[in-house]
């Protein structure tokens, strides 16, 4: 294994890497803002809204992912009249469909983090005579978001690793090229060397998330 | 009329099926404190938080200096019912500081907030009153690096940066470790002392002894009897005030 070769596809499966921190960083500041606003659907005390955003969550959590992205990127071009509107670009039909999955995830995740507080949060503020934006805003969402912190990070780590099932409807990604070079050199190095990718990505986010609940940790 | 800042008339409650006020009446006076003892369960922190609205009452009246937060089981406007509710602090048993916020953010923020003052009179307030409760190295602390004695300092310290005319306690001390107690009762004496109107459901019947210019008792969501601290502990007149007395003391 001469280190020519290591670096003949370290490269093809770096610029496959970018796709999949493209994706990515997509994926994630999209869905987590859907995310919250199905979390706060569900809390509306207008019910067809709940119901909407319960029904929601419970496709988007209920099926596969990669039965989204198929969807997005075969099916929905195959409706009868409309299906010629609806043809997207495969990466960006992906995209949608990890950002529609992954609200699903994060609206039960900021779910749980307003279970977790107590309700005599919501009675301080009321008795110094905060209205409901300031209670919502100032008070309640800052603990959400600590609470809900640990499950994010847990949820950035799987998407990260979601993002080879770009490969199933051929988006070149960091897979793609390991894959590739596999078959072509008969070889396992690519898969180790993608593992390591992934590893890297995965270390980063761990650590931004480390540091974010200590700098979060209210002590 | 005009002589009591609360007047509580007829005041009825239900859970479901359960009657928690049945036909409660009080009269507090400007300046006193009135401390309410009685049983768990009796109704004593249901009537309450029905003076800081955090109860909606099924009937009869709460009447704060003139105002009526309810009449005859009718609440006014939400805006209304917040003036009136923005006369009272309140202080509570799980003292229910905002964790996210230092000792100084707990105390700022609401004033920040609803007050039309200058950020530096906020400041000056707030360093005032940490130091009255005696707390003023505790500003940048989170409340989770503090006692529970410390927490509900700041709790009344920041029940107090609003400057209500009467502060209202629901247990202020039953969360507490005995050995804490003593330094919140101690700031509750001094705010006694300096005239402040306070309600007071305690299960301390000494400070209630010490401290209250009436003490009144509940039981099944009706006040049984009330008096002096001397007529009610010395010669209580109801056999259920002696009851429980007995019990307690």
């Amino acid at each position: 294994m001469s280190l020519e070769y290591f670096l003949n596809i370290t490269g093809p499966m770096l610029e496959g890497a970018r796709t999949t921190v493209v994706l990515f960083f997509l994926a994630i500041v999209t869905s987590i803002p859907l995310g919250f606003v199905f979390t706060l659907m569900v809390k509306s005390a207008v019910k067809p809204l709940a119901w909407i955003a319960n029904a929601y969550i419970y496709v988007m959590r209920g099926t596969p992912l990669l039965l989204q992205m198929l969807f997005f990127c075969f099916g929905l071009p195959v409706i009868p009249v409309i299906g010629e509107y609806l043809v997207m670009d495969r990466f960006a039909a992906a995209c949608l469909a990890f950002t529609l999955n992954y609200a699903a995830y994060f609206a039960e995740i900021f779910r749980g983090g307003l279970l977790a507080i107590d309700k005599g949060q919501y009675e301080a503020a009321q008795v110094l005579g905060l209205g409901r934006w300031h209670t919502m805003t100032r008070i309640i969402l800052p603990q959400m978001f600590r609470i809900a912190l640990p499950a994010v990070s847990n949820e950035a780590i799987t998407l990260v690793k979601d993002t080879a099932l770009l490969y199933a409807v051929a988006v070149p990604e960091l897979l793609h090229f390991a894959q590739t070079a596999v078959n072509r050199d008969f070889t396992i190095m690519p898969f180790v060397v993608a593992g390591v990718i992934y590893l890297l990505m995965t270390l980063v986010l761990t650590l931004f998330f480390k540091l974010l609940e200590r700098k979060f940790k209210f002590e | 009329m005009d002589k009591n800042i609360i007047e509580v008339t007829n005041l009825r409650k239900s859970f479901g099926a359960l009657e928690v006020l049945k036909n409660v009446s009080l009269r507090v006076a400007p300046s006193e404190v009135v401390a309410v003892i009685g049983p768990s369960g009796s109704g004593k922190s249901t009537m309450l938080r029905s003076l800081a609205h955090l109860e909606v009452v099924n009937g009869g009246s709460i009447v704060i200096g003139g105002q009526d937060l309810v009449r005859d089981g009718v609440y006014p406007s939400g805006a209304k019912v917040r003036e009136i509710t923005s006369r009272m602090g309140m202080v509570f048993q799980h003292f229910n500081l905002f964790p996210h916020l230092t000792v100084r953010g707990n105390l700022e923020l609401a004033p920040k907030l609803v007050k039309q003052l200058s950020a530096a009179e906020i400041a000056r307030r707030a360093s005032e009153l940490l130091e009255k409760v005696g707390l003023q190295d505790k500003g940048e602390s989170y409340p989770s690096n503090l006692s529970g004695g410390q927490k509900q300092r700041v709790a009344i310290a920041r029940a107090l940066m609003m400057s209500p005319e009467i502060l209202l306690f629901d247990e202020p001390t039953s969360a507490l470790d005995p050995e804490l107690t003593g330094e919140v009762l101690q700031v509750m004496r001094q705010l006694a002392k300096e005239r402040m109107t306070m309600v007071v459901v305690t299960h301390e019947m000494g400070f209630a002894r010490e401290v209250a210019d009436r003490v009144m008792f509940m039981a099944d969501g009706e006040f049984i009897e009330s008096g002096t601290p001397e007529q009610l502990f010395g010669s209580p007149q109801h056999e259920r005030t002696q009851l429980f007395l007995n019990r307690v003391l």
